[in-house]
């Protein structure tokens, strides 16, 4: 009895290490390699406190879990912009180091580490066998999982997953990604240190190799066997990871130190099977333990075809049968333009790398529900325009005023919370979230990714979320996608998806929408379909910007153009303006 | 601190030295399969340390002269290296796409984790020593180095200096400088990248191996030799550029060596150990301030407006 509560309690344990982790690696997509060297700084701390000070052992677990959290946060900065290989490198630097400081202090028992850790006490009960610990363990587990779905499930989570997926245009559409990866690092790793804490009450010692590299390794492969980005997953993996040892020792009747070999190196052959033959692991990302699998595909009686939406090719069909009056519309509205108030307001915007002038002296002007056309040859700079306006990339002078408001100097995010958001020219959809949640990371002021109302105030979120929903269904079925709402962004086809980028980017409820040819790449149907898209956009008083090759596009959208060469704008005008200068229309338009 | 004699700080700095240009042999090693293959060979530790149980095997239990040991010793990792990268990571690579890094890395992560306690399971957890070369000591402008130092020195300005000329000279060098820096574009022009791949791993695994076999030599052998070692290399692969000469990750391996070493005039030995993952961890930080400007530049300079 007293074994099995033995591995219960350790199941227990390393399953709050297992989600924490997968919350990091399998939600928010960073890769860390040191969770149990956070682990150390909770179990030290914690088993520190008990020994010299007799402090209950879980008020310890909690100091050291904001300890170890704090400094999972200050790990977080450097680790901000690193990619996939310096992330492993960064961690386990920083896992040598903690060790490292660990055996160093003769305080801490050096190599040794701290023995003797007086039994944890909890209302008043001594927790003296290891079946005392089930209960506390696995309330902390429940309370520890709660925490866990709520961020990784909820919107936060739908932001984590945009992070991991595509940091750049996650935050285009206003969201901080720098805070949200340092708070994920934090709150992760301040899980680790509580794990770590219980695990050295547990076993009543706080020593290196409890905590070592291949402690991390294993609460890594936990993670990996369980499937990323699935919670109940990470549990399961915990429960293989440590279960494989008694089994190999009651099955195969290994001796316990043979045994325990034979169980790492079975779990690192796994790793790499499993690596080959089911790299989701045992419970992929969006699959349910207690559900069949055909759950989902059973929902969605009906497959949505990959035909252009019924609407959507009945307004495609009319604007071809009016196509021959669009020439009178498109100049009365050029008339118009200039009457607009202006609503984005750009002034010598100069950029350079090095010796390459990617844009210089820039000024331009957007006007309140009308569309603007950006065009000219390849490697004009134009898509380094809409970087230098929405802050990608920051201008070596120059001012961006958005309703009298200065730009230049926030961030991405900032500049999408104030009202000018931006699409990529090559899409990027969210792929793993569906194409509503792709919707819904549009939608700006969300109870939900903020850590105080998510745990502070359910029922408004609750609530939030809802309208969210609606909010982002109700866009999806404006530009005809609402049939596909639950399919995956990435499997839809390239049309589809720039459909659902724009409806994402028409969430947002920005004032000024720049789209980075919007009609590039997809065929004639489809291309009818989003210019009609567009226009009603514009009709809705919201100011456009498009960066277009088409000109048949420019011809049909824009109220004003201008023409860009090598980071200038060296003309500007009406399309029909500049398709009758002889220089332009000799070089570039080819209609002399 | 003044007290620090002109013959400790002289000892110290050959003993750097020493070191050092092992963690650059190993560097080098793991900075071309990073750089031309893109894949985290986190085995390579194991591949390291199984080279110097090999060759113990046969010198120890079968008998073989020292030499012949040493060299099949060495040319069985070359083969298990060049196995992984053909069974192993190849076919992980063609099915993960884009994921490839974490993919591998998972795989490469079993692998040495299952390795590491196959090696416990079939020579036990104790250290054994590689004996057949007689240790002499050899003074060097007045420092103390045994003979042995003096030949992994020399073995490694060698191996690294042939790479060296390889990729600067040969046909199979422009190859692999190819495929390093484009491997789409190196198929259009008639290079294999798959073969490219095979023979880098088998050039890095025979580092690795001749390293860790005088390593062996020189201290002992145990399960554990090879952790230390290669995680050092990673960090001089990372802090020398995986993209740049060889010569120059093999000369940052010499200074992250004398670093480790002269430290230790100030700080105790615990602490010396740590210094180098310090360092690392402020490099990192401050390339990831600065890396975001040049992400940037490549971003707007690779991509057509």
């Amino acid at each position: 009895m007293e074994v099995a509560a033995n591995y219960i309690d350790q199941i227990l344990i390393f399953s709050i290490f297992a989600l924490s982790l997968n919350l990091l690696l399998g939600y928010a997509g960073q890769v860390s390699v040191a969770h149990a060297s956070f682990g150390a700084i909770g179990g030290y701390g914690a088993g520190y406190l008990s020994i010299t000070h007799g402090w209950n052992l879980f008020l310890g677990a909690i100091v050291g879990a904001v300890v170890a959290g704090i400094i999972g946060a200050i790990v977080a900065l450097p680790a901000l912009r690193l990619s996939v290989e310096y992330l492993i490198l960064l961690t386990l630097g920083v896992s040598s180091v903690l060790l490292g400081l660990f055996t160093t202090f003769p305080q801490l028992g050096g190599t040794y580490g701290l023995i003797g850790i007086p039994p944890a006490s909890l209302f008043g009960y001594d927790l003296l066998k290891t079946s005392d610990w089930l209960i506390p363990l696995a309330v902390i587990l429940v309370v520890i999982y709660g925490i866990c779905h709520r961020l990784g499930e909820t919107a936060y989570g739908r932001v984590l997953k945009g992070i991991r997926d595509d940091p750049e245009a996650t935050q285009s559409l206003g969201k901080n990604v720098v805070w949200f990866k340092v708070a994920i690092f934090g709150i992760t790793c301040a899980m680790a240190g509580l794990a770590g804490a219980l695990l050295a009450g547990f076993n009543s010692l706080a020593t290196p190799s409890q905590f070592s590299f291949d402690v991390s390794l294993s609460i890594f492969a936990m993670v990996i066997f369980g499937g990323t980005g699935n919670l109940a997953g990470s549990i399961l993996g915990a429960a293989t990871v440590i279960l494989t040892k008694p089994l190999l020792e009651w099955a195969v009747s290994l001796a316990p130190e043979i045994a325990s070999l034979w169980r790492l190196t079975l779990y690192g052959l796994l790793l790499v099977v499993l690596m080959r033959l089911r790299p989701q692991g045992l419970v992929p990302e969006g699959a349910r333990l207690l559900q069949p699998a055909t759950w989902r595909a059973g929902s969605t009686t009906e497959q949505p075809s990959e035909a252009l939406p019924q609407h959507l090719a009945e307004e495609a069909q009319d604007w071809k049968t009016s196509a021959g009056s669009s020439g009178a519309i498109v100049a009365a509205r050029e008339a118009d333009w200039i009457d607009q108030p202006v609503v984005l307001e750009v002034n010598g915007l100069s950029k350079a790398f090095g010796s390459i002038v990617a844009a210089e002296d820039l000024s331009m002007v957007l006007r309140k529900g009308t569309i603007t056309a950006l065009v000219g040859p390849n490697g004009a700079g134009k898509t380094t325009v809409f970087n230098l306006l929405t802050g990608f990339i920051k201008p070596d002078s120059g001012s961006v005023k958005l309703n009298g408001v200065e730009l230049i100097g926030t961030t991405p995010n900032r500049v999408a919370n104030a009202g000018m958001v931006r699409s990529w020219q090559d899409v990027r959809v969210i792929p793993r979230l569906s194409s509503v949640q792709n919707v819904m990371l549009g939608v700006q002021e969300q109870d939900g990714e903020r850590l105080a109302g998510l745990f502070g105030n359910p029922g408004a979120v609750r609530q939030r979320e809802r309208e969210v929903h609606d909010e982002a269904m109700e866009w999806l079925r404006f530009v005809g996608m609402d049939a596909f709402a639950r399919e995956s962004a990435g499997a839809l086809s390239f049309g589809q998806s720039k459909l659902v980028a724009l409806a994402r980017v028409l969430a947002t409820n920005a004032d000024v929408l720049l789209l980075d040819e919007p009609a590039s790449g997809i065929d004639r149907q489809w291309v009818d379909a989003m210019l009609g898209l567009i226009e009603k956009v514009r009709e809705q008083g919201r100011t456009v910007c498009i960066v277009e090759h088409n000109l048949m596009v420019v011809d049909r959208l824009a109220d004003h153009t201008y023409f860009m060469e090598l980071g200038r704008i060296t003309d500007q005008g009406t399309f029909t303006e500049l398709t009758s200068s002889p220089r332009l229309a000799k070089a570039y338009f080819g209609t002399a | 601190m003044l007290a620090v004699t002109f013959e400790t700080v002289r000892q110290l700095v050959a003993s750097g030295i020493v070191n050092g240009s092992a963690y650059g042999l190993l560097g080098v090693a793991f900075a071309l399969i990073l750089g031309v293959t893109g894949r985290f060979h986190y085995a390579f530790g194991v591949l390291y340390t199984l080279s110097a149980y090999f060759a113990f095997t046969l010198f120890d239990r079968v008998g073989w002269p020292i030499l012949i040991s040493i060299v099949i010793g060495v040319l069985i990792t070359v083969v298990m290296g060049v196995g992984i990268e053909a069974f192993i990571y190849r076919p992980l690579a063609a099915r993960a796409g884009n994921n490839s890094l974490l993919a591998i890395f998972v795989a490469s992560l079993g692998l040495g984790v299952a390795g590491g306690n196959l090696i416990q399971i079939f020579w036990g957890a104790q250290t054994h020593s590689l004996l057949g070369v007689t240790i002499k000591p050899i003074g060097i402008l007045g420092a103390n180095v045994i003979n042995v130092d003096v030949y992994a020195v020399l073995a490694a300005v060698l191996l690294v200096g042939t790479l060296t000329a390889l990729l600067r000279f040969t046909g199979l060098g422009r190859s692999i400088k190819a495929t390093r820096s484009n491997p789409d574009m190196a198929l259009l022009v008639g290079v294999d990248p798959a073969r490219i791949y095979l023979v880098v791993f088998a050039i890095a695994s025979l580092f690795a191996g001749i390293a860790a076999v005088f390593a062996a030599l020189k201290y002992s052998v145990d399960p554990t030799m090879g952790f230390r070692p290669v995680v050092l290399a990673f960090v001089v692969a990372f802090l020398g550029g995986t993209s740049n000469s060889p010569v120059r990750v093999y000369l940052c391996g010499v200074v992250i060596g004398l670093i480790e070493t002269i430290s230790s005039i100030w700080l105790s030995v615990r602490w010396n150990q740590l210094v180098v993952f310090v360092i690392l961890v402020i490099y990192l930080a401050s390339f990831s301030f600065n890396r975001s400007l040049f992400a940037r530049i490549r971003q707007v300079v690779a991509r057509p407006a």
